[in-house]
């Protein structure tokens, strides 16, 4: 099995279950969680179901492509649906089936791991899913993203790609898999993987970054006092990642680092109560509709 | 009679609140069942999806019960010929019985008219219906969630609920879930709906669709095949009580598979091999005569392995992670522990407190006082085994296996040619975890364990970040048992204000003072002492009367309390304390007395034989306190007895002359306060 094979067979499974296939969010992300098809629609009364790869970034995960197992960037598929199917687990365990996991061969466990995001003010409850003793899958019931008590409850599923190609292929290091045929991970990203931690440990300029940081935070307001959420949101995202690099750099004291989230998670909880109200003010667009009053007879 | 059974359905629920959730489920509803009338013995089940009642011996209905209600005063239910009146009328309808049904009872008031009801039994199925749900919707976990549309909140969302009362559905409603006679099997090796019509036909299916309802059942067959399959390969399994019991709240449907591992990796110490293992992987070890083979045992949800996948993708997880491992081991040995001093100025021990290269020095500089405060010699040793011991908390292998904080110093010290003395002093360092587990195995071990924990301490309560209630988010009631146990292992007589000063004065200026924090951290450290020698079995009214006396060292009141209640079972005791409460309710009212007892002034022989008995033993028993021989101490305190009883009996201590009373007062105040160097004897109960 290769990188993407599982991803096309994934977003596939996904699509005939009713889920709307996004693309990855186009600003630097730590985790799928941070996309807006997660972090914003996961809030208020609408129901939403959809399946997306969102390409994260952490920093302080670089290894310069010599660890086997950590990357900077790496690649998550994330499922949301709310409100989460009452046969969610059974929905899952099939998704596996439809990757060629037999799971009666195979020992598949759900085992409590609990989720939380200062930065983003958000709490989930879960498992991960261990299947042969690996972890493959984060899975969470959110119950509060920006601060905000969630209901209806959304399942998020996370699946690794990296990690769960590695052990489908039971590959030693990320950089043997096959993304598709005939062309490695290592061919692929390796070069990357080397850049990008070089310059989130060495090169990358605190004082530059320090000053992105006050700007983004301050467009980020500029945006929510005008209304715009989404500008708004895309602001904190590039807070959270400016922190990320600062962070890796170590350019954030322990002290600051607790008033640096707090600043980040200020945002993204202003985001989320912008976006409940802008959606309310639409009127829930995607609530199902009422049926029709009957129609007045008219008089011809 | 009748059988009973209820099974919830949930997602699976998390290992470790399974135990309480049993406990809790078993209580909520026997009680409830008493309560009701419906008696009957229940025996709580579990698995990792389900929790289950099983109840014999239930009542088919309640058992009438009779009642008598109140009415008005009998003078005013009855008039003067006994016939009832109005108010009696009206009281007999509205309680819905006859004026028959109605008698004067004497009540503590007056004589009232009663009426006596009969409440006929309600059918048990109708019961349970009512008082069912409400107990198990409201358990409450450590973390709780809500699913649906937000409202259900409960530990895992829930399925299916099968409620049977001899074998008919007992109809209840559990977060809108119906109850019924369908559940369901294994969630991967059994399909479909399973139709169940008692207890045991639900055992059976249940069984039969790879499920083992009973905890015991599941952990006795863990325990099977983890020695079969050690066998095999002609070792035994690690003995681990708390693994077996995690596994056995995993799963369903209890299966082990061996895997192995490349045989280089037992290069690496043991330690963080097992750790990786046990901690990570939940996999047990596989031993041969104590040495560890390569080899281990995976728990799995299913029984076989025919293709060997499961134990394939064990043995998978497992190199990556010994391979993580060992890159940690070898690139860790890069830099030395003593170079990694300075990274410690970037980690952050408390936000006042500063970073722990600052503690380093705190601590370095507070065990260098104790060595020397407990005549530990080795102060060079001592004062190595500080500076190395925090380096770890900046090695990447403590990141990945922050349980081994210390033990991974220790080993790296060891590597880096440190002395035995500093390796293992490192290696020992977060030890006693618990009061079950042994302290350090050498003198300069426990006395940097005692400096860290001390420095710890002193800081935290000299912020006033004192743990309250079960807030204690910097483990301090753990640190302080430390403290305690490490002394008391050891031996070693500290003071403990003293000891606490001597902290406290590295750490500068705090918020709070010197004078408050210094009685406050005594009395904390005070409480786990009595926690330990509770644990040890010595009567709680001994060491109350020992700890009020004097605590400021902990081994000095152990022995005091091991010399009382040894004591207390000679015949002496009873009189000894008996006299120490009569001295101690005359001084109680008497004014302090000043000054020592002056033996011109005594004028009564009965006096002048307590006062020679008294003088003639205060030298003996100040020699024998001061070498801490306290049994010997009371033996010689017991035989006062006589002389005190006869004194007791023949002298009048409130004498008229103020001088001789003063006197005698002063002769007692004298004795007790001799006594109460041991212990306040008044505390101990007859």
């Amino acid at each position: 099995m290769d990188l993407q094979s599982l991803i096309l067979k994934l977003s596939a499974y996904w699509s005939s279950k009713g889920c709307l296939i996004e693309q990855p969010w186009d600003v630097e992300v730590g985790a799928g969680t941070m996309h807006p098809a997660t972090f914003l629609r996961v809030l208020g009364p609408e129901p939403w179901n959809a399946g997306y790869v969102q390409p994260s970034r952490r920093p302080a995960d670089g290894r310069y492509g010599q660890n086997p197992f950590r990357l900077v960037k790496h690649q998550q598929f994330q499922l949301v649906m709310k409100p989460a199917p009452v046969d969610i687990q059974d929905l899952y365990v099939e998704s596996l089936v439809a990757l060629g996991i037999d799971p009666k061969e195979h020992d598949l466990r759900f085992e409590e791991d609990n989720w939380e995001s200062p930065t983003l003010g958000a709490w989930g409850v879960g498992w991960q899913v261990l299947l042969d003793g690996m972890e493959i899958t984060q899975f969470t019931y959110f119950q509060q993203a920006g601060g905000l008590d969630l209901a209806p409850i959304t399942a998020e599923i996370t699946y690794g790609l990296e990690r769960l190609t590695m052990f489908l292929a039971k590959k030693r290091s990320v950089y043997d898999i096959e993304w598709a045929p005939g062309i490695t991970y290592g061919e692929a990203r390796k070069q990357d993987e080397y850049e990008v931690s070089k310059y989130g440990f060495e090169v990358a300029d605190p004082a530059l970054w320090q000053l992105l940081f006050e700007k983004y935070e301050a467009e980020a307001k500029r945006c929510l006092e005008a209304g715009l959420v989404l500008p708004g949101y895309d602001f904190t995202l590039k807070c959270s990642h400016a922190f990320n690099i600062l962070d890796a750099r170590g350019a954030v004291s322990a002290t600051d680092r607790v008033g640096v989230i707090k600043r980040v998670r200020g945002l993204a909880v202003e985001c989320a109560k912008a976006y409940v109200a802008s959606r309310e003010a639409q009127g829930f667009p995607l609530l199902p509709k009422k049926p029709e009053p009957a129609a007045e007879p008219s008089d011809v | 009679m009748s059988e009973f059974l209820l099974e919830i359905l949930a997602e699976e629920i998390p290992a470790g609140v399974l135990p309480g959730a049993r406990e809790d489920l078993l209580a909520r509803v026997s009680n409830a069942f008493a309560e009701a009338r419906l008696g009957g013995t229940l025996t709580v089940h579990s698995t990792s999806r389900r929790l289950i009642l099983v109840g014999e011996g239930v009542a088919e209905r309640q058992p009438d019960a009779t009642l008598e209600i109140t009415g008005p005063p009998a003078s005013r239910g009855f008039d003067a010929e006994g016939k009832p009146t109005q108010a009696a009328e009206g009281f007999a309808k509205a309680q819905g019985v006859s004026v028959d049904d109605l008698s004067v009872v004497q009540l503590p008031k007056g004589p009232y008219v009663v009426a006596k009801k009969t409440v006929p039994g309600r059918p048990a199925s109708e019961v349970i219906s009512e008082t069912l749900p409400p107990l198990v919707e409201k358990m409450t976990f450590p973390r709780m969630m809500r699913w649906g549309d937000g409202a259900p909140i409960w530990i895992r969302p829930v399925h299916s609920v099968v409620a049977l009362l001899d074998g008919l559905v007992v109809p209840l409603h559990l977060f809108g879930v119906e109850s019924g006679r369908t559940t369901y099997g294994h969630r991967t090796l059994a399909g479909g709906r399973l139709i169940v019509m008692g207890v045991a036909d639900w055992f059976a299916k249940l069984r039969a669709a790879r499920v083992e309802p009973d905890l015991a059942v599941r952990r006795a067959r863990f325990e099977e095949q983890a020695r079969a399959l050690a066998a095999e390969i002609g070792g035994e399994p690690a003995a681990d009580a708390t693994l077996f019991e995690a596994w056995s709240h995993l799963v369903e449907w209890p299966g082990l598979v061996r895997g192995a591992f490349d045989e280089a990796f037992l290069e690496l110490p043991e330690e963080i091999l097992v750790t990786s293992m046990r901690e990570h992987q939940k996999m047990l070890p596989i031993r041969r005569e104590g040495a560890l083979l390569p080899a281990f045992l995976a728990v799995a949800d299913q029984t076989g392995d025919p293709k060997g996948l499961i134990a394939q993708g064990n043995e998978w997880v497992t190199s990556a992670r010994f391979a993580d491992a060992r890159f940690f081991w070898d690139d860790d040995g890069k830099t030395k522990l003593e170079d990694r001093l300075s990274r410690l100025g970037r980690l952050q021990f408390q936000e006042t407190l500063g970073d722990y290269l600052k503690k380093t020095g705190r601590v370095q500089d507070l065990a260098e006082r104790f060595a020397a405060r407990l005549s530990v010699a080795d102060s060079s040793s001592v004062v190595r085994a500080a500076r190395l011991m925090k380096a770890d908390l900046v090695t990447d292998m403590v990141r990945e296996f922050p349980d081994l904080q210390g033990v991974v110093g220790g080993l790296y010290a060891r590597r880096e040619g440190e002395r035995d003395e500093v390796w293992q002093a490192i290696y020992d360092q977060y030890r006693p975890a618990s009061a079950d587990d042994a302290s350090p195995r050498s003198d300069v071990g426990a006395v940097v364990a005692l400096a860290d924990r001390l420095d710890t301490l002193a800081g935290l309560f000299g912020l006033g970040l004192v743990p309250t209630g079960s807030r204690d988010p910097y483990a301090l009631r753990r640190a302080a048992l430390g403290v305690v146990k490490v002394l008391l292992d050891r031996n070693w007589h500290l003071d403990l204000p003293i000891a606490i000063s001597d902290a406290l004065q590295l750490h500068g200026a705090l918020a709070r003072k010197r004078e408050e924090v210094v009685p406050e951290l005594t009395a904390f450290l005070t409480e786990r002492l009595r926690f330990l020698l509770e644990k040890k079995g010595h009567a709680a009214d001994t060491i109350e009367a020992v700890l009020a006396a004097d605590a400021r060292d902990p081994v000095d009141a152990a022995e005091r309390v091991a010399a009382v209640d040894a004591m207390r079972k000679e015949a002496d005791f009873a009189p000894l304390a008996a006299a120490f409460k009569r001295m101690q309710n005359i001084l109680a009212q008497a004014p302090d007395a000043l000054g020592e007892p002056d033996p011109a002034k005594m004028t009564d022989e009965a006096e002048q034989a307590l006062a020679g008995d008294y003088l003639q033993a205060r030298g003996m028993i100040d020699d024998l306190l001061a070498q801490r021989h306290f049994h010997d101490a009371l033996g010689i305190m017991a035989s006062f007895g006589p002389a005190l009883d006869r004194f007791f009996t023949e002298v009048h201590v409130m004498a008229e002359d103020e001088s001789v009373k003063a006197n005698r007062i002063a002769l007692l105040k004298a004795i007790r306060d001799q006594f109460a160097r041991v212990a306040k004897f008044a505390e101990i109960r007859g």
